[in-house]
């Protein structure tokens, strides 16, 4: 069986540099370093343009080159021919192979110098296997294929969004060993993703918010596409990103900050995977770890396809809480709390809630809160249904196609971190009721 | 040709690598084990394994073109020699601790790196009756350090 670059990935990533050979208009040959070799599929690979160096001008003028690779893992040498066919300025090939770059620029000490100026996609004509002794492959810690088995199955049993997330969270951590992960869900309309779940981080970060475009998790959604690095890079650095990426989109003034982003402070390994249901993206599922090169091209097949699995069930889970249509939960008795009473004060401009001082929560999962109080105050009611809520003018959702469901996981999730004596029970599919053991003073900010 | 500091630095523990080209304008390429200089400092020796450069040894003996590139992978000082007059001559056993002396100088340069001491030694595996030597005269340098200067013949002026 010929070798084929599936199996040899674990060269590309850059930890012993590839050798590029290439020869000009009269033969003279040429060789130079490479930073990084990027797999696009099993018939093409795609080289790091960075400079318009002597190796550029001879693959515009002889096509065909030499890559040497060796992999760290098994010291098998393998030199592929390939040719030249076109180069990406942009988009989704071009932005996983910058960000990748950023990593490594900043491990060699060449940030600033290291800029990819372009993608450059070969054909791979031929892989050889260059003799020499060899080291047996270690058995990997993880069996992928057994682990998303286990995954697809624990998915498939959930009965609503909030389990659903949970056990995501459970199967990461158990069947992939993964420590610290975020789930964001992408707000179309504000462009901006909100974390929804977190593992592994002393806060939870659940409402924190990213814009789209920014730093890996923001890029992997912008692209639609995974983001892979494997050293710790500032480039990507959340604080600087979001900073950057929501002063030049003018979502400044709107972006969650109350909420900080959950995140390791130094993570040296990213990777973020867009999650998608029926070509539309949903949200994006991001992993990290402190260790250098982490994660690898494996752990980035295996979380694509769980990534998919729980789109189709973040979709599933969505659709049916806003189209059933059981019978309402009977209202519970209207015994009114006794005790202290909690101010609920509320800002229109950007629908922020303040639960006496503290800042609890503001855009849409505001507007929500801030219904569900009034009509409680008003009329006394504690019984309500996604369905209705979705039509509601006072709430306002910022598209069809925004997911209401996950609104409410994250107002729940907010309000319980909260512990202020206000809390949203489901009582079936796509109904709930609101709790209050405080009475309430409703304050229009 | 050569200056007295690339002469030394070609000879530190820098990974070292030749490539070659023929008629076909198929390049070839391979790693080396360690160089010397022969011919009163005038020409550069590579020792490299012929069960890994059958296809490069028969382009040198073909046209004698050669590139050669050596990095320090601490600094990323990388050199490019170029070469046309390139032989493929007898291993002299005399060499072979030079090869042993280069690959301890190599692998101080890379453990710190986090590569494993086994990967690098089995990559340098070498027996000494899979042995042959490149020998030629550099016609040209370039300094291949990453950077707005690399590719630029070596000596020139920004």
């Amino acid at each position: 069986m010929s070798l084929s670059i599936d199996s040899i990935r674990e060269c590309l990533d850059g930890v012993i540099p590839g050798l590029i050979a290439t020869c000009d208009a009269d033969g003279v040959p040429n060789m130079a370093y490479l930073s990084q070799v990027q797999f696009v599929d099993r018939e093409h690979v795609a080289l790091s343009y960075q400079f318009f160096n002597k190796t550029r001008q001879n693959v515009l003028v002889n096509p065909t080159v030499r890559l040497l690779l060796t992999s760290h893992l098994t010291a098998c040498q393998y030199r592929l021919s390939l040719r030249y066919l076109r180069t990406e300025t942009a988009g989704p090939l071009f932005e996983q192979m910058k960000a990748k770059l950023a990593g490594i620029a900043s491990h060699t000490g060449m940030s600033g110098v290291f800029k990819l100026l372009g993608s450059d996609v070969y054909r791979i004509l031929a892989i050889e296997q260059v003799p020499g002794r060899t080291l047996p492959r270690a058995t990997p810690a993880v069996n992928y294929l057994t682990a998303l088995r286990r995954c697809s199955i624990r998915l498939g049993g959930c009965e609503h969004l909030e389990s659903l997330l949970d056990t995501a969270g459970d199967c990461l951590g158990s069947e992939f060993g993964i420590q610290h992960l975020m789930l964001l869900m992408y707000d179309e309309a504000g462009q901006r993703l909100y974390t929804l779940a977190s593992r592994g981080y002393p806060d939870s970060g659940i409402g924190s918010e990213i814009p789209v475009g920014a730093g890996v998790i923001g890029v992997c959604a912008r692209e639609r596409t995974p983001i892979r690095i494997g050293y710790t890079t500032a480039e990507y650095a959340y604080g600087r990103a979001i900073r950057d990426s929501a002063a030049a989109s003018g979502l400044a003034a709107s972006l969650e900050t109350a909420i900080a982003l959950p995140g390791l402070p130094e993570a040296a390994s990213q990777l973020a995977v867009p999650i998608t249901a029926f070509g539309r993206l949903l949200g994006v599922l991001y992993v990290e770890s402190s260790a250098d090169l982490h994660f690898g091209y494996d752990d980035e097949d295996a979380l694509v396809a769980f990534a998919a699995q729980l789109g189709m069930a973040i979709d599933h889970h969505r659709q049916v809480a806003e189209t059933a249509e059981e019978a309402a939960a009977a209202e519970p008795g209207s015994a009114k709390p006794a005790g202290k009473t909690l101010g609920v004060r509320h800002f229109a401009a950007n629908d922020s809630i303040f639960l006496d001082d503290d800042y609890l929560i503001k855009g849409v999962a505001g507007a929500i809160l801030w219904t569900l109080v009034t009509d409680y105050a008003e009329r006394g009611r504690t019984a309500f249904s996604n369905k209705e809520l979705r039509v509601d003018p006072r709430i306002r959702l910022p598209g069809a196609s925004d997911n209401l469901e996950a609104r409410l996981v994250l107002l729940r999730r907010r309000l319980d971190e909260r512990g202020a004596g206000i809390s949203l029970a489901k009582t079936g599919r796509g109904r709930f009721v609101l709790r209050v053991e405080q009475p309430l003073q409703l304050i229009a900010g | 040709m050569l200056d007295r500091d690339s002469a030394a630095f070609i000879q530190t523990g820098v990974a070292i690598s030749l490539a070659a080209c023929g008629a076909d304008r198929m390049p070839n390429n391979a790693r080396a084990l360690g160089c010397k200089l022969v011919d009163g400092q005038q020409r550069v020796a590579i020792f490299m394994r012929l069960s890994q450069t059958h296809a490069l040894v028969a382009n040198i003996r073909e046209n004698g073109l050669v590139a050669a590139v050596f990095s320090l992978p601490s600094s990323n000082r990388t050199l490019q020699l170029k070469g046309s007059d390139a032989q493929v001559v007898d291993f002299d056993h005399a060499d072979l601790m030079l090869i042993e002396r280069h690959t301890e100088a190599f692998l101080r340069e890379v453990l710190p790196e986090g590569i494993s001491e086994l990967a690098v030694r089995t990559i340098h595996d070498w027996s000494p009756d899979d042995m042959l030597t490149v020998v030629f005269t550099p016609s040209a340098a370039f300094s291949q350090t990453p950077g707005p200067r690399a590719g630029q013949p070596l000596g020139s002026r920004p």
